[in-house]
């Protein structure tokens, strides 16, 4: 029962950092950006390369992760997302385009690297970390579990607890409350949006390479899988709610754990996409979402 | 005919993938982001194939019946998502779409699980889906004329302007549902008759991402876009044959590309071509009738405006 | 000079509540016939909540509306313009994308063929009485706010309505346009069209309505004739914010 509870917190400090990154662009600037999948699994990708290459300690393949994360982030921002915000005739037509965009985009990484693995799975075993297990009673722990429990705990924490207290923090919530007061605050929502699409990049690049160690490898297609649990965390825990992504990606991982021990696995995807449906159907702001969240 | 036999399958799949983007689009051209149409489409080829080879059905009743129900699911949908829209309303859509791809998953023999259902022999043909897809193009055509095409572009750009205007406009939303579904369901049906296979692959995200793409290359706005999307879609991989690996990289950029530049689509090329145009010769109107207003010579402007053609005289 | 001619639209102690506010909080007054009646007041004041109200987007807490002798308070708002009572929005709401001819047509769309009648005479009309011939092919998105302003107008008239409810029609304009279109509403109540204007511009309501009517705090605090309702000092005070304190 504990190892699956500390299974199921493991897997859900992965979804809270990848749903992070998705939740801070969609919550203030309003972009849904399908591309972050493909940046997650992308950025992987590269550290993959490089450490292939070159013994690193795991903190740097992290680092580096999380570098190309941002830097795939602002430049699908820069290049797509800026130029179709730009030229939208109503906010309507932005979202939908900006999605299918995010859709397009997705589609170019996660090719190039089907091309260069052969759809094989691709690991970072070649780093001077070892994955170690302790064992306490009859609960199996690992160092990169540790690792990321830790990273999601510090990181959503952190992030909540900034975003909260510091002027940047109020600035995002304000642009995501109505950025046309906002800009007349002074503040520059292009370049908080830029920042914000890097923090979200550099999120998913750390969350991918953490996710391959502790499955050992992840495949082109992993990052889309992440997608929708990400939306289904964000959607749960309620859109403008940084307490709601951590609660959200904690409740979908103790709920996909709990059907993957008490079914087959074949069902553990339903739970994302029911999760999905049914909050969307029954309280569409979330657990902690404010009322009015849902556009009409 | 030596193209058309060696074609036959891209024709098929071009009939098919059309009547799959209408199904999407009906939905968008009222507001309605509603990408179920994946979701009715499983259902209408699944019911067939089961109804067939489970029952013994045959192809035409199999396929009546299919299409009826993703028709019924699809307004009870409609119904159960009636308060949401934009963005939500999208995703749990998509969600609706990967849930049944789930459930076709665990569906045991009935629905033969990852494998999927083959050898369905239907006595449909090919012609039967083509005369289908003219049927509802010409039916279409009645949407974008008139009437119910003002009606439809009210509903879906101002909705409160729309009901102020004595426009029904949750009945038109339902509607909208109930012709997705109809569609969505006869494509499904057609296909798994024409293919005899279905699975949960050829059901799933990848079909929502063809569905997109085809109404956003074609555009939005007739059925013109989805004939185009479609045809483009289609037979693009087979015209670009040396491409071979790089396939999935064109495919992503001329997405994105289409998304930045052409968000009509090249339906919507056409049509601001066709206003520019309008636009030439309505600017020497406006400017004389601007003249006209400010109290300049009523008889001078407003006659060498119906010399310019801009004015009819009804 | 009223006597026995029936009143187009009798409000009769209508409150607005929600969500402990009192948009409206018991307003009565009734419109006579083919004349220009404003209703002026700030903003909190509740006036385009009453609004809603009279056009159906928002429901009655209490009492009733009459139009033409008819209880209309539990119609849908989408079958007031059948009825015969037709809108203009604060914003000017117009499609972008349809010639001005087109948005006109669509105020006839969807009425019943009795009360439409002869659909492309009264568009025709609506384009005369509100001067944009030789606008028809154009899109309104390049043309004036006060031109698109127009089409509105002829869009809410081509319905041959009965009653025309106007939100803040000139606000945006310069002095020239909201000349223009007092003009233009004074030129359709002398045809006998029913109208009823929320506005801010205190000059505008003065040149162009009958009677007016100030409102504040949900309440009718004053009417008459539009000068002595300016005149009235309720409604300076109310201007100059001096009881401000319950402005939502």
């Amino acid at each position: 029962m504990i190892q699956d509870l500390l299974n199921a917190l493991t897997l859900g400090s992965i979804y809270l950092l990848f749903a992070l990154g998705m939740a801070l662009v969609w919550g203030t600037i309003g972009i849904l950006n399908f591309a972050h999948g493909s940046i997650f699994m992308f950025a992987t990708f590269i550290s993959y390369l490089i450490a292939e290459r070159i013994v690193l300690p795991l903190p740097v393949i992290l680092v580096i992760a999380a570098a190309v994360g941002a830097i795939l982030s602002v430049a699908v921002q820069v290049l797509a997302f800026q130029p179709i915000m730009r030229r939208a005739k109503n906010q309507h037509s932005a979202e939908l385009q900006i999605l299918i965009g995010g859709i397009g985009i997705a589609a170019v990484p996660i090719a190039i690297a089907q091309r260069a693995t052969l759809s094989n799975p691709f690991g970072l075993g070649n780093s001077s970390f070892q994955v170690q297990i302790y064992e306490i009673g009859d609960v199996r722990v690992s160092n990169i579990m540790i690792m990321i429990l830790f990273a999601g705990l510090v990181l959503g924490g952190g992030l909540a607890w900034w975003i909260k207290v510091s002027r940047q923090g109020l600035a995002l919530r304000a642009i995501g409350v109505n950025d046309e007061v906002a800009s007349i605050m002074g503040i520059n929502k292009q370049r908080l949006a830029l920042a914000t699409m890097a923090l979200g990049g550099a999120l998913a690049g750390l969350a991918g390479a953490l996710l391959t160690v502790y499955l050992s490898a992840i495949t082109p297609e992993s990052g889309d899988a992440l997608l929708i649990k990400a939306f289904a965390a964000i959607v749960l825990g309620g859109l403008g709610s940084i307490a709601g992504v951590i609660a959200g990606s904690l409740v979908l991982a103790l709920s996909e754990t709990l059907v993957l021990t008490h079914t087959s696995g074949t069902w553990v995807n339903a739970v994302s996409f029911g999760l999905i449906f049914l909050i969307l159907v029954v309280r569409p702001q979330g657990i902690f979402g404010r009322k009015n969240v849902v556009r009409t | 005919m030596n193209f058309f036999s060696t074609n036959i399958i891209l024709v098929e799949n071009t009939l098919i993938v059309i009547l799959l983007a209408l199904s999407i689009q009906i939905p968008l051209r009222l507001g309605v982001f509603s990408f179920a149409a994946i979701g009715y489409y499983a259902i209408g080829a699944y019911s067939s194939a089961i109804l067939m080879l489970e029952f013994g059905w045959g192809s035409w009743e199999a396929m009546f019946v299919a299409t009826v129900f993703a028709t019924v699911v699809a307004y009870l949908l409609g119904l159960v998502l009636a308060r949401l829209t934009g963005l939500y309303l999208g995703m749990a859509t998509i969600a609706f779409d990967l849930i049944l791809v789930v459930i076709v998953l665990n569906g045991g023999s009935l629905t033969g699980g990852p494998v999927g259902i083959f050898g369905v022999l239907g006595s449909i043909e090919l012609w039967h889906l083509a005369a289908a897809v003219i049927i509802v193009l010409a039916l279409l055509t009645l949407t974008e004329r008139g009437k119910l095409a003002r009606r439809f572009d009210a509903v879906r750009e101002d909705p409160q302007l729309a009901s102020s205007m004595g426009i029904d406009v949750v009945s038109y939303r339902r509607l909208s549902f109930l012709i997705s579904g109809a569609l969505g369901g006869l494509a499904g049906a057609f296909a798994i008759n024409l293919r005899t296979t279905i699975s949960p692959e050829s059901i799933g995200f990848g079909l929502v991402v063809l569905g997109l793409t085809v109404i956003i290359v074609g555009g939005q706005a007739s059925w013109v876009g989805a004939v185009i999307g479609a045809c483009i879609f289609v037979w693009l991989p087979k015209l670009l044959d040396f491409v071979g690996d790089w396939e999935e990289i064109i495919y992503g950029m001329v997405v994105v590309l289409a998304a930045i530049f052409i968000p009509g689509g090249i339906v919507g090329l056409f049509l601001e071509a066709k206003h520019r145009r309008q636009s030439k010769r309505n600017r020497s109107v406006v400017e004389q009738v601007s003249a006209l207003l400010a109290g300049e010579d009523e008889h001078e402007s407003r006659s060498a405006a119906v010399n310019e053609g801009a004015i009819s005289d009804r | 000079m009223t006597g026995k001619t029936q009143a187009v639209l009798e409000v009769n102690n209508i409150a607005v509540h929600y969500g402990g506010i009192k948009a409206v909080n018991g307003i009565s007054f009734s419109l006579e016939p083919g004349r220009i009646s404003g209703i002026l007041g700030p903003n909190g004041s509740g006036k385009t909540t009453l609004l809603g109200a009279l056009t159906r987007m928002v429901s009655l807490t209490s009492g009733s509306l009459v139009f033409l002798g008819q209880d209309y308070s539990k119609v849908p708002a989408r079958k007031i313009l059948s009825l015969g009572i037709a809108r203009t929005f604060q914003t000017v709401r117009v499609l972008p994308d349809r010639t001005v001819l087109d948005n006109i047509l669509l105020g006839t769309d969807a009425l019943s063929s009795s009360r439409a009648g002869n659909v492309k005479e009264n568009v025709r009309q609506a384009i005369e009485r509100t001067g944009l011939e030789g606008f028809e092919q154009v899109r309104p998105g390049e043309l004036s706010y006060g031109v698109q302003r127009r089409v509105e107008i002829a869009r809410a008239i081509a319905a041959q309505p009965s009653l025309l409810l106007l939100d803040e029609p000139t606000a945006g304009m310069n002095q020239h346009e909201r000349q223009e279109i007092g003009t233009l509403l004074r030129k359709l109540s002398e045809e006998g069209l029913t109208q009823l204007l929320i506005e801010h511009d205190v000059q505008m309501m003065l040149d162009t309505c009958d009677k007016l009517f100030a409102m504040n705090f949900g309440v009718l605090i004053a009417e008459g004739t539009p000068e002595s309702v300016v005149q009235s000092i309720a409604v300076q005070e109310s201007y100059l914010g001096k009881r401000a304190q319950q402005n939502a």
